[in-house]
């Protein structure tokens, strides 16, 4: 689209507006269009050539994007932010005076991704702001979210409340990225409990379902993290690999936590090999394997949250190395000694007959071993069929 | 709201506020409630010791028609350190009331404070100087008082006042660190904690800890994965103290159902850490009861009551099986698990309290003690 002079400019936002072109409008307003780059726009007083050039709502929207536009070429980032965030309240404006209506659901959207954008810029030029630049830019996309949720008055095709996903999504990118996991509650609340809930656009219920997915698995709810992820993974568009990867970051030790190993070639393709090693140490019983394989990995397990369900894994490993010692004995009765020494070798040098006992009742408590101990005689009598039933089959 | 969601709103709205309130009281108790506390009688025992009166202001409810923010009626920093001083090692020596009493009496006046200090608007440099103590007597007094009846001691409201200093404390933590870390000033966190004395006298000082307040969040959450996730993101000098190493691996252990494990780690901890274990010690005993009616399940089978008392840390056979009993379990010299008889609808048997011979500490010890220089702690 050529926007030619400011006049021109105006005066094609204006049309556009007037004739309820949602989709165009927030290209024209957006900060990742080509127009951005139109010199004309960037002129140096801004407010006095748009003021009274133009209908109502539309001259503040404009000239806080311009402004937000040149503060951007300064790298004033600040200063950007200070406008998209007055551009984000101008439209809240606009939202809360339409009735019956949500052509403009667009504008909101693209209005409110790039400020969250233009806040990430700013955090970033900014050490001393840690996540507060980010918080108060969560407020202003909860100011819309909230008009979209209060309109319950308009028929299923024009209201508001079809843009909540969007949003919702844009506020659990910010609060995942600030670490205030805690705020995410009433907004998923808000969605699940949405008649539109299975209307949204798939792309907006894929992002959604990762998050979510995320959010379950930071609460240790691993049977809904998995189904979450899951969604989101089996429905991810095929070419878009760096979403893929990022969804199987998280979806992978959930698996394996529910006893489903991935395979190399999925983590070849996925460039995950980080995770192999880990693969093929719990596979095998090998505690010592893990504890390096954590050691090694620390910082990317700790980012990505998934450390302690690494640390978890370590249940799996027992259970595959007293597995592989009961196949060995090739009895139904197990000396406690066995397990030790195994446990032993395998790197857990500090453990005695009780501990073992205790990770082995443990075994039996989760039903991954199906037997019983006795402590007179220090073994483990275990069922004569299926004594280590698979573990995909437990949960 | 709590005043810790107060306190992170204002550091939110505005960083660097000039304009908040300074208190110009100078007493432990400002003059119009002594006033009206002597008048009216409300002096409480604990503020008279022989002929002399040392008032202190008492907590009051925020409502709608009183305006808190009068300078008159607020301490300021100094003043509400003095008081600190004053109520947790001084009021603490009474003995001619019942430690119920003096509970309730320090928790309404440390309330006060806090309130205090949310009004004023405190640095959190100040902030954590004032809540370390307060933590301290939560989980002190949470422990001593924990055999104690409904009416006496109420150990939810205690856990809610604990969480508040701890979530503030550990807040102001994050605050200073990310401000030294962007000031690029190399000075060590930890000097600027321990260089804070309250007292003259060598023995009675507070000092402000902050390995064993991470350590006590974690224990005290044991439950709770979040504390861990804390944990994990703390700078490597901090994550590698001997306490708060001893905290993690409890938790992890604990994590994966390792009972004997978080027992017998559980006997490395400090007093204070060791309270806010002792206070989890039912839960975990229950948990690992019920795991070991599954795995040692059997009708003629049993485990001598001894080794169940050393691997869950009882304090006495007979505790044990009145445990085991309570849970449904039949317990006679030996204890006979099974899957079934197993009772988990019952209620947790409240935790036992012989705290003097346990501790053998005096409470200005138990306020003061660090654990940062040793590179073991004892207990």
């Amino acid at each position: 689209m050529s926007t030619g002079t400011l006049n021109q400019y105006i005066q094609f936002v204006e049309r556009v507006y007037r004739t309820s072109q949602g989709n165009i409008l927030a290209r024209l307003l957006s900060l990742r269009d080509e127009h951005v780059g139109n010199r004309n726009l960037r002129s140096s007083d801004i407010a006095t050539l748009v003021e009274g050039n133009c209908i109502a709502p539309l001259d503040e929207m404009i000239i806080c994007h311009l402004q937000c536009v040149k503060a951007l070429y300064a790298r004033d980032f600040m200063g950007a932010y200070d406008n998209q965030s007055a551009f984000v309240a101008a439209v809240v404006r606009l939202l809360q005076g339409q009735k019956e209506e949500n052509w403009a659901l667009p504008l909101m959207y693209t209005v409110c991704l790039d400020l969250r954008l233009v806040a990430q810029k700013a955090e970033g030029c900014d050490p001393q702001s840690n996540g507060k630049i980010l918080e108060k830019a969560a407020e202003s996309l909860l100011a819309c979210f909230r008009v979209c949720a209060a309109d319950n008055r308009s028929s299923d095709t024009e209201t508001k409340k079809l843009g909540m996903l969007n949003l919702v999504n844009q506020l659990l990118k910010v609060y995942f990225r600030i670490n205030k996991l805690h705020l995410c509650k009433p907004l998923i609340r808000a969605i699940d409990s949405s008649p539109f809930k299975d209307q949204f656009p798939l792309a907006q219920q894929i992002t959604y379902r990762y998050f979510v997915g995320r959010k379950a698995m930071f609460d240790s709810d691993y049977k809904s993290a998995d189904e979450y992820l899951s969604y989101a993974f089996q429905n991810c568009h095929r070419k878009s690999n760096k979403n893929k990867r990022l969804i199987l970051t998280y979806l992978i030790p959930v698996k394996m936590l529910l006893g489903f190993m991935p395979s190399k070639l999925l983590l070849q393709k996925y460039d995950l090999m980080q995770f192999w090693d880990l693969v093929s140490a719990v596979k095998d019983g090998n505690l010592r394997g893990i504890d390096q394989v954590m050691e090694e990995h620390e910082s990317f397990f700790i980012r990505a949250g998934i450390y302690l369900i690494v640390e978890k894994l370590k249940i799996t490993a027992y259970r595959n190395l007293f597995r592989k010692v009961y196949l060995l004995e090739n009895t139904h009765q197990i000396d406690i000694a066995s397990f030790e020494a195994a446990l032993q070798i395998m790197g857990q040098e500090d453990v005695d007959s009780d501990e073992t006992q205790c990770i082995v009742a443990n075994l039996i408590y989760d039903g991954k071993i199906k037997g019983y101990i006795s402590y007179q005689h220090k073994k483990v009598v275990v069922s004569k069929q299926n004594a280590f039933p698979p573990l995909s089959s437990l949960y | 709201m709590s005043y810790f969601d107060f306190f992170c709103n204002i550091v939110k709205k505005d960083p660097l506020n000039n304009e908040s309130i300074k208190g110009t009281c100078y007493q432990m108790c400002p003059q119009e409630e002594t006033n009206l506390r002597e008048h009216a009688g409300l002096v409480h025992l604990l503020e008279v010791s022989g002929p002399t009166r040392q008032l202190v202001k008492s907590y009051s409810r925020s409502a709608a028609d009183s305006n808190m923010a009068i300078p008159r009626l607020l301490r300021p920093f100094s003043v509400l350190k003095q008081t600190i001083e004053h109520l947790l090692l001084s009021v603490t020596q009474r003995n001619d009331v019942s430690l119920a009493c003096l509970y309730d009496f320090l928790n309404n006046r440390l309330r006060a404070i806090r309130q205090d200090m949310t009004i004023q608007r405190l640095p959190p440099d100040e902030c954590i100087q004032l809540l370390e103590p307060m933590i301290r007597f939560h989980v002190y007094f949470g422990y001593r008082l924990s055999g104690c009846s409904i009416n006496e001691f109420d150990p939810v409201l205690n856990k809610k006042y604990l969480l508040e200093c701890m979530k503030w404390f550990l807040y102001c933590c994050d605050i200073l660190e990310g401000q030294t870390k962007s000031n690029k000033v190399d000075n060590d966190l930890s000097e600027l904690f321990s260089a804070w004395t309250l007292d003259k006298k060598p023995v009675q000082k507070l000092t402000c800890d902050k390995i064993l307040m991470e350590s006590l969040y974690i224990l005290c959450n044991l439950d709770d994965m979040h504390p861990l996730f804390r944990f994990l993101t703390l700078r490597p000098e901090i994550k590698s103290a001997p306490l708060l190493r001893l905290a993690y691996e409890i938790a992890i252990a604990n994590l994966k159902g390792n009972y004997v494990k978080v027992c017998r780690l559980s006997k490395n901890l400090c007093p204070l850490t060791f309270c806010a274990f002792n206070l989890y010690l039912p839960t975990l005993q229950r948990k690992a009861l019920h795991i070991m009616s599954h795995g040692y399940s059997s009708k003629q089978l049993t485990v001598p009551t001894e080794v169940v008392r050393r691997w869950l840390a009882f304090d006495s056979n007979a505790d044990v099986e009145s445990t085991c009993q309570h849970y449904g379990l039949k317990a006679n010299g030996v204890v006979h698990f099974a899957k079934g008889a197993f009772r988990s609808d019952v209620e947790l048997i409240k935790p036992k309290t012989q705290v003097k011979d346990k501790l053998k500490l005096s409470i200005e010890e138990i306020l003061s003690y660090g654990v940062k220089s040793k590179t073991k702690p004892n207990c």
